[in-house]
């Protein structure tokens, strides 16, 4: 097929430029996972271990990255962190995606009035300010991790419905769809089977930039108290919690959480948009 | 990209990962050494040095906006702060939490069941009227009423009745020591009637206005932003009239109150964690100060689930890590603490109370192995041997500590025990809203009485009283209740007292963690405001005026 032609070929030119980032971004981001999935081997102390006698120490041998107000490791919450903050985003883009492929493809599929309409949705949906949605959304069901994941994966749908729906344009143009049209291959099936396969690489892109937004997003709900719960050690809620200490000259409670946090959202990103780039999405 | 929460984030993060590198050099600097909390000396009194000048204008930290500032709604701390300025009393807390006649000049048991308060005849409201009979009658009704925030104060009060044009008098059930002592709290609060009335529903809120007869008027409240106060203009009592003219009082997190406070940007604050004042200290321009309060952060049980087991109370009590709270969360400017009630409630008799005190036990400052294994032994008799426990924080910086520290109690007697997070604004309607205290098993709050009687608090635990919301109930205690409010000679009533305090920490109906002293700070061009807990009752801001010199 000519269009898998230039897929491959077309990111080779571009990507010589930082392919030293893209290396280093996806070590780290390894380096990551394999922290959050070996924690409980690697990690030296508890991630809720309180020791009042070691409150606010300084990084060092002992303690990595330092103590936060309870004398609670630094570096092992991160690590223990890194689970629900990794975590959390993957499951609120895959139920985003679900309902936003949904809605995309349903829309492109059916155009006219389904389409209209669910634009008018999504639209409304984009013109409410996502945060105070997500807000919206907490004070109804009550706050905690999952309602925030759910919250914010109604608030992430709108977007990628629209990428779906553009990319669905494109490829229902194709003469592969009316071909099975033809063979009387029924509408979900062409659906489930050929279009959305087919356009999963250019999603997949789009979702791994939406990767580092989710985490972001999270970490933010967190800090305000709205995710993640004490005493968690999500990373957006281990930044709250040692905003007590800065002004007392402890700047690490914060700083770790939110270093690394800032450092995979970057990472993401980097990552991500070469993985765009080579799978030659296009924005909406 | 295009997010529904965050445009172009890409874009945005290289910048914001510089800047917190750029942090991270700086912080290499500032938190040097091992640890952490750096001793702390500070000035213990009731009092801070007396003003010598008139000030211009103030501004004021509190440590949130008030809900209202009608107090038989919602009496919290930072409303109380600014009302105290507006509103006056029966009766005056002192600055050393002494009790004085205010406008009552004069309250008297004429007997057993009568309490006759002279009104003094010299009062005007804000607006130029004069204090009245009806006014008081009024104003005591209302905080009597059924469902008020101060109607526990009235809890011995038959009826009220105006008696003369300038006295007002109290039928009582029965003998009650400190209801005198009640009127220098909010419940002894004098409304001018008419112009409360004429508010409506706007009464208490920033639409409103008041009507009272302080040192200050309430000038504005910007909702969201500041609440204004001005000195009354012609204040009825001349030699206590405010020495600065414009107050201005305005609310941001702990963090932000001592930025402000470093800055210059305001002239003081009542710190609600003495914490606060670590990093104050040093500073050329604020000095820190503490004074007596009856101060003690509790964990406030609610009739939720397994803590109506008396047990399980018992077991978190013994395995608190009081000493470390004090550390972590007040940079030790705290002290681990076994009754619900501090030291400023020892308003007589004061050395049997602290050789009571002395003598308790259930409360350790730091638990030890025995303490541990008794505790393991209280859950393993109690109904919910393997119980969960909600504790509701509000994500500050105490109440984190605090909340934290229980949990790892919790666990380590094997219960398990998760935290919630109730908003701020909200937190405070534990004390009233029974379908909120469904959700979490204990609440954490810095409580205190505004009498200088312990009786004043352990009437709490009177199977009827409002807060006892675990739902002890001792006969016993009643009846000692009953006693001790009836009795009037003074170590008659602190033995009565100590036993209430034996008999509570016996059922642990609140389980205690630190007392706080009182703690003010004030830019150095000012000074006068008592450094007591006296500033949720007493016109504090009266006082502050210009220090010598500026």
């Amino acid at each position: 097929m000519s269009t898998s032609t230039t897929l491959i070929n077309a990111p080779r030119k571009r990507t010589m430029g930082y392919g030293a980032a893209f290396n280093t971004c996806l070590g780290f981001l390894v380096l990551v996972i394999l922290g959050a999935v070996l924690a409980p081997w690697i990690a030296p102390y508890a991630p809720d271990e309180i020791d009042f006698s070691a409150i606010w120490t300084s990084p060092g041998a002992g303690h990595l990255f330092g103590t936060d107000q309870l004398g609670r490791d630094i570096f092992s919450r991160v690590l223990f962190g890194a689970r629900e903050s990794l975590i959390g985003p993957l499951l609120l883009l895959a139920l985003a995606t679900v309902l936003g492929v949904l809605i995309g493809t349903l829309a492109a599929w059916h155009g006219g009035w389904v389409d209209t309409l669910l634009a008018r949705i999504t639209d409304v949906m984009f013109a409410f300010p996502g945060l105070l949605f997500v807000v919206l959304v907490i004070a109804v069901f009550g706050k905690g991790p999952a309602t925030a994941i759910l919250a914010l994966a109604l608030a992430y749908a709108p977007v990628i419905a629209k990428f779906t729906r553009s990319i669905a344009l494109a490829e229902l143009s194709r003469p592969y769809i009316d071909a099975y049209r033809i063979q009387g291959v029924s509408a979900p099936m062409i659906c489930l089977r050929y279009l959305i396969p087919n356009m999963s690489p250019a999603l997949l892109g789009y979702l791994v930039v939406l990767f580092g937004e989710g985490l972001m997003s999270l970490a933010t709900l967190s800090f305000l108290g709205f995710g993640a719960q004490p005493p968690s050690s999500e990373w957006g809620l281990m930044v709250q919690e040692g905003q007590a200490g800065i002004i007392q000259g402890h700047l690490w409670p914060t700083l770790a959480p939110g270093l690394v946090i800032a450092a995979v959202v970057v990472a993401v990103n980097i990552v991500g948009v070469r993985l765009s780039d080579q799978l030659n999405v296009k924005k909406p | 990209m295009n997010s529904p929460l965050r445009r172009s984030a890409g874009r945005r993060t290289i910048p914001a990962l510089l800047a917190a590198l750029a942090l991270g050099l700086s912080a290499c600097s500032g938190a040097g050494g091992p640890t952490a909390v750096p001793e702390v000396e500070v000035s213990f009194g009731p009092t801070t040095t007396p003003a010598t000048g008139d000030l211009a204008k103030a501004v004021w930290m509190l440590s949130k906006e008030p809900s209202t500032l009608d107090p038989d709604a919602d009496s919290a701390t930072s409303a109380s702060t600014v009302l105290a300025n507006i509103c006056e009393r029966l009766m005056q807390l002192q600055p050393d939490l002494s009790i004085s006649g205010h406008l009552a000049q004069k309250a008297e048991w004429v007997d057993k069941a009568t309490v006759v308060f002279t009104l003094r005849k010299d009062v005007t409201f804000h607006d130029g009227t004069p204090m009245t009979a009806d006014d008081v009658l009024y104003s005591m009704k209302r905080h009597m009423a059924e469902g008020a925030e101060e109607s526990d104060e009235y809890a011995n009060v038959k009826s009220l009745e105006k008696t003369g044009s300038h006295e007002v008098t109290a039928h009582m059930l029965d003998e009650d020591a400190i209801f005198i002592q009640a009127m220098a709290g909010n419940g002894g609060i004098i409304y001018n009637r008419k112009a409360l009335e004429a508010q409506g529903e706007a009464f208490g809120g920033p639409s409103g206005s008041d009507a009272c007869s302080g040192p200050y008027e309430l000038g504005s409240w910007k909702s969201g932003s500041e609440v204004v106060l001005n000195q009354a203009v012609e204040y009825w009592n001349p030699a206590k009239a405010a020495k600065t003219e414009t107050l201005t009082f305005r609310w941001a997190d702990e963090n932000a109150v001592v930025n402000a406070l470093i800055s210059g940007e305001a002239q003081g604050a009542y710190l609600d964690s003495p914490a606060a004042a670590v990093p104050l200290q040093g500073k050329d321009n604020v000095a820190v100060s503490q004074g007596p309060a009856t101060n003690v952060w509790s964990l406030i049980a609610t009739e939720r689930g397994i803590l109506k087991d008396a047990n399980i109370r018992k077991a978190l009590s013994l395995v608190l890590d009081r000493q470390g709270i004090a550390t972590a969360a007040f940079g030790s400017l705290a002290e681990p603490w076994k009754t619900p009630v501090g030291p400023g409630s020892w308003g007589y008799e004061r050395e049997t109370f602290e050789t009571a005190y002395d003598a308790l036990e259930g409360a350790p400052a730091k638990p030890s192995e025995a303490d541990i294994a008794a505790a393991k032994q209280l859950v393993a008799s109690s109904a919910f041997p393997n119980g969960e426990l909600v504790i509701a924080s509000d994500g500050s910086s105490v109440r984190n500590v605090v909340s934290n520290a229980l949990v790892a109690a919790a666990q380590s007697i094997g219960l398990s025990a998760k935290i919630i997070t109730v908003p701020p604004q909200q937190y405070g309607d534990f004390y009233s809203d029974e379908t909120l205290r469904t959700s979490a098993d204990f609440f954490s709050d810095e409580y205190y009485i505004s009498k200088n009687d312990p009786v004043g608090f352990y009437k709490n635990g009177e199977s009827t009283a409002r807060v006892n919301y675990v739902g002890f109930s001792d006969p016993a205690y009643d009846a000692l209740v009953a006693k001790a409010k009836a009795t009037t000679d003074d170590a008659a009533r602190a033995k009565l007292s100590i036993e209430l305090e034996a008999r509570w920490t016996e059922a642990m109906v609140w389980v205690p963690v630190v007392q706080t002293p009182a703690t003010v700070a004030l830019n150095a061009e000012v000074t006068g405001a008592p450094s007591s807990a006296a500033f949720i009752y007493y016109p504090w801001a009266a006082d502050l005026g210009a220090a010598a010199g500026k």
